[in-house]
């Protein structure tokens, strides 16, 4: 069956999507937009490195069906900057040099930059929170984190290993 | 097959624009074209160095530290290095990228060609400046004289082309006067991996590309047996026709693929392709991994016997025989696995993201029966590996596929396929019998060790048999097998043995394992000896630099003396302890080299009720000689700490009796950010010492620092990984003595009632008039007779009667029909109702559609199976029927002939339901009760009426007929628990009229869930209704639940059981607990991120609560594919990711965390087969 093409918004350019109605947005956004920022990770919303912003929302785009998409605006992380031109959570990433292998960062940005639109300075903690069902496997955690810290207006000097420590009562 | 770019060295020499290069020169030569060298460094005619490692990147930032020392030792800037890594037309052949050796070994040629290079260019300028060779100086590439005059690189390379051969005597530069060595370099990468301008393997396109997916074996993680690559019964192709875009479906032996112009259908013709397969052999039981491996055969291989151990031991004041455990662990890489492969006649052309190019190519030359020079290996990054990942796999499947198709394919590896045939990092067994003398002194060191992982072939290699599948026995359990400590008397052992799954190097190889036994083991003897255990360690340390490292890691972590040991002050139920481990990692074939060393001071908490163990903090030494790049070096400590912490603390592979369990994070989770501790870098300063690998150093003493460190808080050795909470209770409440009988799980036996059926049954001979007339067929109705409003009136009608969503079939055109309906008696197809006149309903005149709605009467004659409602139809207004009928024979005819019904006997004799209509149907249309309101009226006629919920939510008696006297008290819908709608609803809170209001017009109550399963269609065709309608339905419904509490009393509702089950309970599925937390928390756990899509709470989520597990069962392994909208976002089924096992332990976790005050379900296993009969 062909469905109706599915009218959506992605990085402020509109498109007519001609694909089965229920093909994850990810495989649109990569095969037939050619994003690469949009990773697949796990296909079950559980690792992150999908992750594209949806209406303002972060969103797991491998397991949300393009159908859901209709006339939605949808951000991958080619839409936040380039390289010229980053977005301040971008060039803070670089300036912690926050990446080993680089898979998960696509996930690691977008879910940041999700929760600072609605939290603009979010606490260690909260970052910490919105940030844990996104997995790194490098160890890149410590400077993730000193990035996300820095673009929500902490003050955070290169390469410290910052935070509380773990609590196992939680 | 070459290619051609800037970086190709052939193209620079034949250019005749002039080059330089320093080459080797190699006996023989099998890389085809070209001559019999391998090249080092070439700089073209502009002066542009071009500098050549037969490594890869692997997240490492090796790229960018190579480049450093090219740079410094050429004297040029960094941006003039263009590093080419692992290209198997341009780069030496190497070797893999494993065991830390890039700085260490491989780049040591690159080091000394690039000093050759500048001897060379200093002496030709030199010449040229007429100035002596010692009064030159360079910068960027530029050699000045002191007289100011200057020569470039460019201008000295440009017309010749020279070649020299590498020598390994060249002097190099020295380290005091680097400028660039030594800095912290930002990553060349970094920019472009932050903005998705980064190509990784996963991201190359070709023209004509086309997507492939391959099915693998059931013996998923297991690659040695005769059943390897002979398990293969059958494929059919037919299970797939219908998958649009279809290429091909390919079988090679074990190995399957199939071929789709499009992504998502190659995932769809992947997971639809019906293949049949042998029964596979059991494992051994790998839950217990010292006994599977002790069983294992094996060859023991003394590395070091000295100092008379047996004497030794006999003559031990404490002897003290002590076991460690390694479990399997998966590498884990975040992106799984993918290759585009490129066969054509002239050859073929890999894109991968392997560890080992050159080899990846002999094994496709071996796969493909092609010569190497014939194969282009182009190596892209891709997700970290961590040692041997799929990737060399699927570059073969795509090999395959290209091959099979003639056009370039891309092969992606699924999640569970990377999870489940990664070869894993293996488990290994630690046996040391030792002690202390009378004067506390080690007696003897008597150690064991077994390994069982070899290099794991290629799988193609064996699903395709161009490899026999016999294991091959490697010598790789001797990683720092030898304890770094003086003792006396010494034997060390390998037993050397083949995998038992498949298995191969991960991180730390078998020195991770190795190390944590004798980092505890020395921990041991110090507690016994009553010694400090740094001062213990030190005292048998005769390694100056090991001694100075583990001086300054206790001294910068503040390490107090902790000769006894004590009891600590508890923080409620949490104590706090500190661990030492040191390690200095000896790779690479016995006795090995040694890479950086490495000590930590872990600092842990352990709660002793939870038996969570949290690592705190982290003192990480390093000594790695030379530093290239700080950054770099410090950020691989950061990953080590923080991968091998993961490693240690939750990390195990599970097994089934045949395959690997774990197929995706949640069955195999790994460390998340808020458990990541504080990580406290000390780097020892070298800079005069050769630069040592630093890639798995920091990893090696990870889990005998936190095993001690646990040790230190509680008092309690643990000897096996991983420290997960239920392993850490288990073992406090073992040393306390104490014993906790569980209560086995009772299993209730199968229940059916077919037999009640198949007896009732009979009883349906009691025919009454069992042959009706046929009513005329007619010519279509002129549909203009009708007007515009009352087909779309009828456009309403047919949606609150749900037409389409019985009568449309999977993928199928509205209302053609072809659905199959599971029911208890048996598949009934649904017809097709659009107006075609041989194959739907467009011979029907109204009286005949009339007749069957309120009958259940064919046009022919014949009679209709109950499971098309019309006991609910009947009620309907003629009017309404009127309008419906308009509307179905003003939409488009379909000619679609569907299957027959076929029921068993006797229910394939149709005339028999004379009967049943006549026990249990009542023709009358809907009669409205003036006692009620007209609004609870028009509900009740629009639920009982076409709306026909009763058919799902009312039970049904043994002949299938609902029970008049249980109105709307629960039935079931395909397999699905249709909950009651009544008071006897399982529902934590009482539905509310505002609450079904809500439900039923968005498909979302915040208060009870969203609609899945038959329900979700059933909302998403209510939208065609007018909120009075829906309106007055849940005001009809709401009518059978008295005392419905307020929105706010709901609300205080909510919050109550959101907070009673905010937290795991002691008493659920540990393993439970770790799928929820990996799998589902994202989405579910209350107060968690904020995602895209409706977040339902599971504390009030009806199927939790109901007397059932089949909701919950099918929701879990279908996922909500289809939601009522795209605002309630979607769910993803579990079916292939997680097994009845994994799922049995997560519904018992989530029954007992979130309805904590009803009892334990019965029958788990019986709703996850009826789950999975009908998800596939």
């Amino acid at each position: 069956m062909t469905d109706d093409p599915i009218r959506l918004t992605v990085n402020g350019t509109g498109h007519s999507i001609a694909a089965a109605a229920d093909t994850p947005l990810l495989y649109i956004l990569r095969n037939d937009l050619e994003l690469n920022g949009p990773k697949y990770g796990c296909g079950l919303g559980e690792c992150g490195a999908c992750t594209v912003i949806v209406d303002g929302v972060a969103a797991r785009s491998c397991v949300l069906p393009l159908s859901a998409c209709a006339g939605r605006s949808i951000t991958t992380l080619e839409g936040l900057g380039s390289r010229e031109r980053p977005d301040p959570l971008q060039a803070a990433f670089v300036k912690h040099q926050a990446a080993q292998c680089g898979y998960c960062l696509n996930g690691m940005i977008m879910t940041a930059k999700a929760l600072l639109l609605r939290n603009p300075h979010p606490s260690e903690q909260e970052i910490k929170q919105a940030l844990r069902y996104n997995l790194c496997r490098c160890g890149t955690h410590v400077e993730i984190l000193a990035a996300v810290m820095t673009a929500a207006g902490h003050h955070i000097a290169r390469d410290h290993a910052t935070g509380d420590a773990a609590d196992a009562t939680h | 097959m070459r290619r051609t770019d800037a970086a190709d060295p052939d193209k620079m020499e034949s250019s005749g624009a002039g080059s330089l290069s320093i080459i080797r020169s190699t006996p023989n030569d099998d890389a085809g074209a070209g001559a019999g060298f391998e090249i080092y460094i070439a700089i073209d005619a502009n002066g542009q160095v071009f500098a050549y490692n037969g490594h890869v990147d692997l997240g490492t930032g090796i790229r960018t530290a190579l480049t450093q020392i090219v740079a410094e030792e050429l004297d040029v800037a960094l941006d003039r290095v263009t590093m080419v890594l692992g290209d198997t037309t341009k780069t030496p052949n190497q070797g893999p990228t494993i065991a830390s050796e890039t700085i260490q070994i491989t780049a040591v040629p690159l080091r000394n060609a690039a000093a050759k290079a500048r001897h060379y260019l200093l002496a030709r300028a030199a010449e040229q400046l007429d100035q002596p060779l010692d009064s030159l100086s360079i910068e960027d590439g530029l050699i000045r004289a002191q007289n100011n005059h200057s020569v470039s690189y460019a201008e000295l390379v440009a017309g010749n082309t020279v070649r020299l051969e590498l020598r390994d005597d060249v002097t190099l530069k020295d380290v005091n006067s680097y400028k660039l060595v030594g800095r912290a370099i930002p990553r060349l990468e970094i920019p472009a991996m932050t903005t998705g301008e980064m190509i990784y393997v996963h991201d190359v396109r070709v023209p004509g590309m086309l997507h492939g997916r391959v099915v693998r074996p059931p013996y998923a993680g297991v690659d040695a047996g005769d059943f390897v690559g002979t398990s293969l019964i059958a494929v059919d192709e037919s299970s797939v026709a219908d998958i649009p875009g279809l290429i091909a479906v390919v079988r090679i032996g074990d190995f399957v693929g199939v071929v789709t112009d499009r992504e998502e259908n190659a995932i769809r013709a992947a997971a639809q392709l019906k293949v049949t397969w042998k029964p596979t052999p059991t494992l051994p039981d790998l839950k217990d991994i010292a006994t599977a491996l002790r069983a294992n055969p094996s060859t023991p291989r003394v590395l070091r016997d000295t100092g008379g151990v047996d004497d030794a031991l006999a003559n031990a004041a404490t002897p003290m025989p002590r076991t460690y455990v390694w479990p399997y662990h998966i590498h884990g890489s975040i992106g799984p696995s993918c290759s585009v492969a490129d066969y054509s006649d002239d050859g073929l052309r890999v894109w991968t993201g392997s560890q080992n190019p050159h080899n990846l190519r002999a094994d496709l030359a071996k796969l493909m029966a092609l010569p190497e020079a014939r194969i282009d290996v182009i190596r892209l990054e891709a997700a970290g590996c961590y040692g041997r990942n799929g990737a060399d796999d699927v570059s073969a499947d795509a090999a395959l596929l290209s091959r099979a198709v003639g056009r370039p394919v891309r092969v992606q590896l699924t999640r569970e396929q990377e999870h489940a045939w990664d070869p894993k990092g293996t488990g290994q067994l630690m046996e040391v019998n030792g002690g202390l003398d009378a004067n506390g002194e080690p007696a003897a060191y008597d150690f064991a060790t077994r390994y069982p992982s070899n290099a794991a072939p290629t799988l193609a290699l064996l699903l395709t048999g161009a490899v026999p599948p016999v294991a091959a026995t490697l010598q790789m359990g001797d990683r720092t097998a030898i304890p770094p400590y003086d003792y006396q008397a010494m034997r060390i052992v390998a037993h050397d043995m083949a995998p038992i799954v498949r298995a191969s190097w991960f991180r730390g190889v078998s020195a991770l394992p190795n190390t944590f036994a004798h980092e505890s083991y020395i921990d041991e003897l110090a507690t016994e000896a009553n010694v400090d255990p740094v001062e213990y360690r030190l005292r048998y340390l005769k390694d100056e630099r090991a001694a100075k490292l583990v001086r300054d890691v206790a001294e910068r972590a503040k390490w107090e003396p902790r000769p006894t040991w004590t009891p600590k002050d508890a923080d409620g139920d949490v104590v706090r302890g500190r661990g030492f481990a040191y390690a200095v990692y000896v790779h690479g074939p016995f006795p090995g080299k040694a890479a950086a060393w490495s000590a930590w001071v872990a600092d842990v908490a352990v709660n002793k009720a939870t038996g969570d163990v949290a690592v705190t903090h982290v003192t990480v030494g390093q000594d790695s000689g030379l530093v290239i790049n700080p950054d770099g070096v410090r950020h691989q400590i950061h990953g080590n700490v923080i991968q091998s912490t993961s490693r240690a603390l939750m990390e195990e592979v599970t097994f089934e009796p045949s395959a690997v369990a774990s197929r995706e994070w949640g069955g195999y989770p790994i460390i998340t950010f808020p458990e990541v501790p504080t990580i406290d870098v000390v780097i020892v300063e070298r800079q005069d010492q050769p630069p040592l690998g630093v890639g798995e150093s920091a990893s090696v003493p990870s889990a005998a620092a936190i095993a001690n460190a646990i040790f230190d808080a509680t008092g309690v050795r643990f000897r096996e990984l991983p420290f997960t909470p239920d392993r850490i209770r288990a073992g406090l409440l073992a040393a306390e003595q104490k014993t906790k009988s569980a209560s086995p799980l009772k299993k209730r036996g199968l229940l059916a009632g077919l037999a009640t059926f198949c007896t009732a049954v009979v009883g349906l001979i009691v025919a009454a008039s069992p042959w009706r007339p046929a009513i005329a067929p007619i010519a279509p109705p002129d549909v203009a007779t009708y007007s515009a409003a009352t087909i779309a009136r009828g456009a309403q009608l047919a949606a609150l009667g749900d037409c389409a969503v019985c009568h449309t079939a999977e993928g199928g055109i509205v209302n053609a029909g072809g659905r199959a309906l599971e029911t208890p008696f048996g598949t009934v197809i649904a017809t097709n109702i659009t107006p075609d006149v041989e194959t739907g309903i467009g011979a029907w005149s109204y009286p005949a559609f009339e007749r069957a709605m309120r009958q259940g009467i064919h046009r022919d004659g014949r009679h209709l199976y109950p499971a098309f409602p019309y006991n609910h139809f009947a009620k309907t207004s003629e009017a309404d029927l009127q309008a419906l009928y308009a509307y179905l024979m003003a939409q488009p005819a379909v000619r679609q002939t569907n299957p027959e019904t076929r029921l068993p006997f006797p229910l394939n004799l149709r005339p028999l339901l004379a009967g049943w209509n006549l026990l249990f149907h009542s023709p009358a249309a809907f009669a409205a009760d003036p006692t009620k309101s007209e609004v609870w009226n028009r509900g009740a006629y629009l639920v009982e009426g076409l709306g026909h919920c009763g058919a799902c939510h009312t039970p049904r008696n043994a002949l299938g007929a609902e029970k008049a006297s249980l109105k709307l008290a629960g039935g079931t819908a395909e397999g699905w628990t249709a909950p009651p709608l009544t008071s006897l609803s399982h529902a934590p809170i009482p539905w509310s009229e505002q609450e079904l209001f809500t439900y039923l017009r968005s498909g979302i109550s915040q208060f009870h869930g969203v609609a899945a399963g038959p329900m979700a269609p059933v909302v998403k065709e209510l939208t065609a209704l007018p909120d009075s309608d829906i309106r007055a339905m849940a005001t009809y419904l709401a009518s059978f639940t008295s005392n419905a509490p307020s929105h706010a009393a709901q609300q205080a509702m909510a919050v109550r059981l959101e907070t009673v089950t905010s937290a795991k309970p002691l008493e659920a599925s540990q393993q439970g607990a770790r799928i929820y937390d990996g799998a589902c928390a994202v989405c579910h756990e209350p107060g968690g991120p904020q995602w895209f899509g409706s977040r339902p709470s599971l504390a009030l989520n009806s199927n939790l609560h109901g007397a059932s597990p089949d909701n919950l069962a099918r929701v879990i392994v279908e996922g909500i594919t289809k939601p009522v909208n795209g605002e309630l976002g979607a769910m993803p089924g579990f079916a292939d990711s997680l097994n009845d096992q994994q799922l049995t332990e997560l519904i018992r976790y989530l029954r007992t965390r979130f309805a904590p005050d009803k009892p334990a379900w019965n029958g788990i296993d019986t709703a996850l087969r009826a789950a999975r009969g009908v998800a596939r």
